[in-house]
């Protein structure tokens, strides 16, 4: 595909998607791809998604509507049982940049064993970042998430506040501009969740896309430039701020 | 009792040539037995596949073995008409590290599939989602359940200390060559010569205290 053509094409382009829940004890994500086989509940189904370069998106929906699925399948944690997501016009399983530019965060992040600064200069290593980005990388977003004198604090040693900040300053730094947040202030206290949304809005006014699933409509309002709303697994309402 | 320690304090040669011999025969033994025990572990921890839960069934029944089966086993191998036999390892130093080998296999194999397998699932996701590779994936899984290799090898090691089928069998118990510190008290013991037998049995004692120490001691970081 050409520069120009990837140019006009969505970042994210979902066609006659469907995920599926896996049976129980299958899958490390809870859930399957279609090969696993069985009978499996649809966690999401939508026939036609897009979101552009630069948009913040919230999804919302109640328990169970299919936000924590569609935020993994968009970065390629699980597969489609049917349909396709596209990255850039490129299939996303087969996409290199995706795994450049995107970082998915888990709602109770997993923060590695090891310190802080462990933690953040990993995602650095994993895609390569020479030793001045991945420092300078790291500065801005132990600074951006209030995380300054964090640096030899041990995984053990955190609150879950802090976990997430911490979770998502390696995101930060291992460069990625493609945001997927599975509930990132769910257990966050005030002054952490306000730092969150800090450095989430300073990064979206740099251009990053956001993609975030929240139960809170005043961090969907605070944040993002279009609300999905999810039921049962369908968007049943789209709307742009 | 009294004899057996003044035995240990006057550094008798014999003695301790035993229990260096026992050591470095462990640590050998189990040294071999990590080179397939880990990868093997690996494959079996990180991920379902078909056949897997056989595998796991087959390495937890080894683990329970009797020593001596395990010997017999190795001593169809490595005796003179077996397989192995033009290895010449019968009643061999090389002989009682490769059945111990075998013995300690199964347990650094299985406790280091039955750690992987509790790992969280988020840790892989996290690990791909931040784009690691295969290569640094397996490394950092490695380097997270580093308290749980530790462990397989504390137990592998303490299981080849302690064991006599083995050594008997296949290190016939040859004063200066094979004698280890179990195959010694068992002859010993048999002689009626206790003080020996007591001594090494103090050694052995302290070697499996160590073995426990350790075990617990990082036990609640493997837990975490």
């Amino acid at each position: 595909m050409s520069a120009a053509a990837r140019g006009r094409e969505p970042l994210f382009r979902a066609e006659g998607l469907e995920l599926r829940y896996g049976r129980a004890g299958r899958g490390r994500a809870g859930l399957a791809s279609s090969a696993a086989g069985g009978r499996r509940q649809t966690a999401f189904a939508a026939e036609r998604l897009e979101i552009g370069e630069g948009e913040v998106v919230a999804l919302l929906g109640p328990n169970g509507s299919g936000k924590t699925s569609l935020l993994k399948a968009l970065n390629g944690l699980i597969k489609p049982a049917a349909g396709r997501i596209l990255f850039q016009g490129e299939d996303l399983h087969a996409s290199r940049s995706l795994r450049r530019r995107s970082v998915y965060l888990h709602q109770a992040p997993y923060i590695l064993a090891g310190s802080v600064s462990y933690n953040l200069y990993y995602g650095a290593g994993a895609r390569g970042l020479g030793r001045s980005e991945a420092e300078a990388g790291v500065a801005e977003a132990l600074s951006l998430l209030g995380l300054a004198g964090y640096e030899r604090r041990g995984h053990r040693e955190l609150s879950g506040g802090e976990a997430q900040r911490v979770a998502l300053a390696r995101a930060l730094a291992a460069g990625a501009d493609v945001l997927l947040l599975d509930e990132p202030t769910a257990s966050a206290d005030a002054a952490s969740a306000a730092l969150v949304l800090g450095a989430l809005r300073a990064r979206a006014a740099a251009g990053a896309t956001i993609v975030f699933s929240s139960h809170d409509p005043a961090l969907a309002a605070a944040l993002a430039t279009r609300t999905i709303v999810l039921e049962a697994g369908a968007v049943v309402a789209d709307r742009r701020e | 009792m009294k004899e057996a320690f003044r035995l240990l304090a006057s550094g008798d040669p014999e003695t301790w040539g035993i229990v260096w011999r026992s050591l470095r025969f462990s640590f050998f033994s189990t040294l071999f037995a990590l080179l397939p025990g880990i990868p093997v572990g690996v494959a079996l921890g990180v991920r379902e596949w078909r056949g897997r839960r056989t595998l796991v069934a087959l390495l937890n029944a080894f683990m329970a073995l009797p020593t001596v089966v395990i010997g017999l086993l190795v001593y169809s191998l490595i005796s003179r008409s077996g397989p192995l036999g033009f290895l010449d390892l019968m009643y061999s130093p090389g002989g009682v590290v490769f059945g111990q080998a075998f013995l300690a296999f199964p347990v650094v194999a299985s406790l280091t599939q039955a750690g992987l397998s509790k790992l969280d699932p988020r840790f892989r996701e996290t690990l791909v989602t931040l784009g690691a590779g295969p290569w640094r994936r397996l490394f950092s899984t490695l380097f997270e359940t580093r308290a749980v290799l530790v462990a397989a090898i504390v137990a592998a090691f303490g299981r080849v200390t302690g064991e006599v089928g083995v050594s008997m069998m296949l290190g016939g118990n040859i004063r200066f060559s094979t004698r280890t510190m179990t195959t010694a008290i068992a002859l010993d013991a048999a002689k009626g010569e206790f003080e020996r037998a007591v001594s090494l049995g103090v050694v052995l004692l302290a070697v499996a205290i160590a073995v426990n120490v350790s075990l617990h001691a990082l036990a609640p970081r493997e837990a975490a």
